[in-house]
């Protein structure tokens, strides 16, 4: 709490004092009459006397001026010395509460640093885990790309699996009709030198059909072997 | 000036302030606190590199009779940006984020006089978004190209533009960015940032005797994006 001093004004001193009896020029003279009046009285004293009593009266005046700022100071000075104490011990208050503030101010640094470190130390393990991250995603992304290409490797087996087996069943088969078309030959050589008749148009025309239907087959097995040139060309 | 009346006072202020003793312990400054000597670590979900590689994506096109890797980067309402010759006649486009999440996009138009294509995402999701500068890009501007280069994790490569160049030999229609930069095959289709992320082209080839990478400026793409006449659907296969 700020004080202000104390502002002190001079006590008011008397503007005029009363002298003392004036002295007496002499004895009271006797008369029978009145007595005079004492305006004739004072303009009948000297100016010496008049002086002297002006002396005493100065005199007098600066004694309780002289003694009134004596007392006035004195007062002064015992007020403003506790005044001084006042603001000593507020500077004390304020040196204190100053130390308690920079030793608040000093765990404050303190905390700061800790949070900065663990801050730094959290980033960096945030830049660690993300480039982990990274890894993990490139990993993944190659992965689902090596399963895009089997998907499509699996495909293009599946096609050309079917193409193979066509051609394959239909080998097959012309192999089959080629037995059977040989077994009618041989049948028609037996019957022909057994003398026996032999029915030529027949086995022409089955001649014809087998050797058709291996064409086919054929033809078949060249687009699996296409198929496979263009499917599995690097 | 003082006058008689003021004299008293005078002379009492100067006894009143002789009396007053003065405090025996001196006031103490605080320490300033520097604050500003601590070196902030960077922190990386406000920083600019790892804004730039959220909105970048690595496209995966599978083709009629190819299999197309590329980069790409995301726009508001699920569009994504790519290289037409990316994801050309596709059967399907799988685009893979930072992070590891994968996603269905399919091919919403591929510009016939750019090497520019435009997918749009199946489900946006909370894919972040790039922004786009359509201010051109300065001579001797420093740049970063964001990508998959090879198809494998994301990079950001820092580089500088060395200028533009006529693009009607490379079949743009406008004027390309050249830029000296880090790049390689699978940064095709991604963004290149200014310093502040925003994007300033689309990486879209590479000048192979010098290395010198070659961008479609934002200005050719944003012309695509608000009429939409030069796209077109891509074809069969």
């Amino acid at each position: 709490m700020h004080q202000e001093p104390r502002a002190v004004t001079p006590r008011s001193t008397p503007t005029s004092v009363a002298g003392p009896p004036e002295p007496s020029a002499g004895p009271p003279a006797l008369s029978a009459g009145p007595p005079a009046p004492p305006a004739s009285a004072a303009s009948s004293r000297s100016p010496r006397g008049r002086r002297g009593r002006g002396w005493s009266v100065a005199l007098a005046l600066l004694t309780v001026l002289a003694t009134g700022g004596a007392v006035t100071a004195g007062l002064i000075a015992l007020d403003q010395r506790d005044v001084a104490a006042e603001w000593q011990a507020r500077a004390v208050a304020l040196t204190d509460q100053l130390d308690e503030v920079d030793a608040q101010r000093q765990q404050a640094l303190e905390r700061l640093d800790e949070t900065l470190a663990a801050l730094t130390s959290s980033e960096r393990d945030v830049d660690e885990l993300e480039e982990r991250v990274r890894a993990l995603a490139d990993e993944k992304a190659r992965a689902e790309d090596t399963a895009t290409t089997v998907q499509v490797e699996r495909d293009v087996f599946i096609e050309l699996s079917a193409l193979v087996a066509d051609a394959t069943s239909s080998l097959d088969s012309c192999v089959t009709q080629l037995f059977e078309l040989q077994t009618a030959s041989v049948d028609a050589f037996n019957r022909a030198a057994a003398d026996r008749p032999v029915d030529v148009e027949t086995l022409n025309a089955r001649a014809s059909e087998v050797t058709r239907f291996c064409n086919q087959a054929r033809t078949a097995a060249a687009d699996a072997e296409a198929a496979a040139d263009r499917l599995l060309r690097p | 000036m003082t006058t008689w009346r003021q004299r008293p006072v005078f002379l009492l202020a100067v006894i009143a302030a002789a009396c007053v003793a003065p405090p025996t312990e001196p006031l103490v400054a605080p320490a300033a606190i520097e604050v500003e000597d601590r070196e902030l670590p960077e922190i990386a979900a406000e920083s600019t590199e790892r804004r730039v590689q959220e909105v970048t994506v690595r496209v995966r096109s599978l083709g009629c009779e190819q299999f197309g890797l590329g980069s790409g980067f995301v726009l508001p309402g699920g569009i994504v940006v790519t290289n037409r010759h990316v994801v050309g006649q596709p059967r399907e486009v799988t685009l893979n984020t930072w992070d590891g999440r994968s996603l269905s996009a399919e091919v919403a138009g591929v510009a016939t006089d750019s090497d520019l294509a435009l997918l749009q995402l199946a489900d946006a999701g909370e894919v972040p978004v790039a922004e786009l500068r359509p201010d051109p890009v300065r001579r001797g501007e420093a740049v970063f190209a964001v990508g998959y280069p090879g198809g494998g994790p994301a990079r950001v490569s820092p580089g500088r533009v060395l200028g533009t160049v006529d693009g009607t030999v490379l079949g743009e229609p406008a004027e390309v960015i050249r830029v000296e930069v880090d790049i390689a095959q699978g940064n095709s289709g991604g963004p290149l940032v200014d310093r502040e992320g925003l994007v300033v082209g689309v990486v879209f080839a590479i000048e192979v005797d010098a290395g010198i990478g070659l961008a479609v400026p934002v200005a050719t793409l944003l012309e695509r994006l608000e009429d939409g006449g030069a796209l077109v659907a891509p074809g069969p296969c």
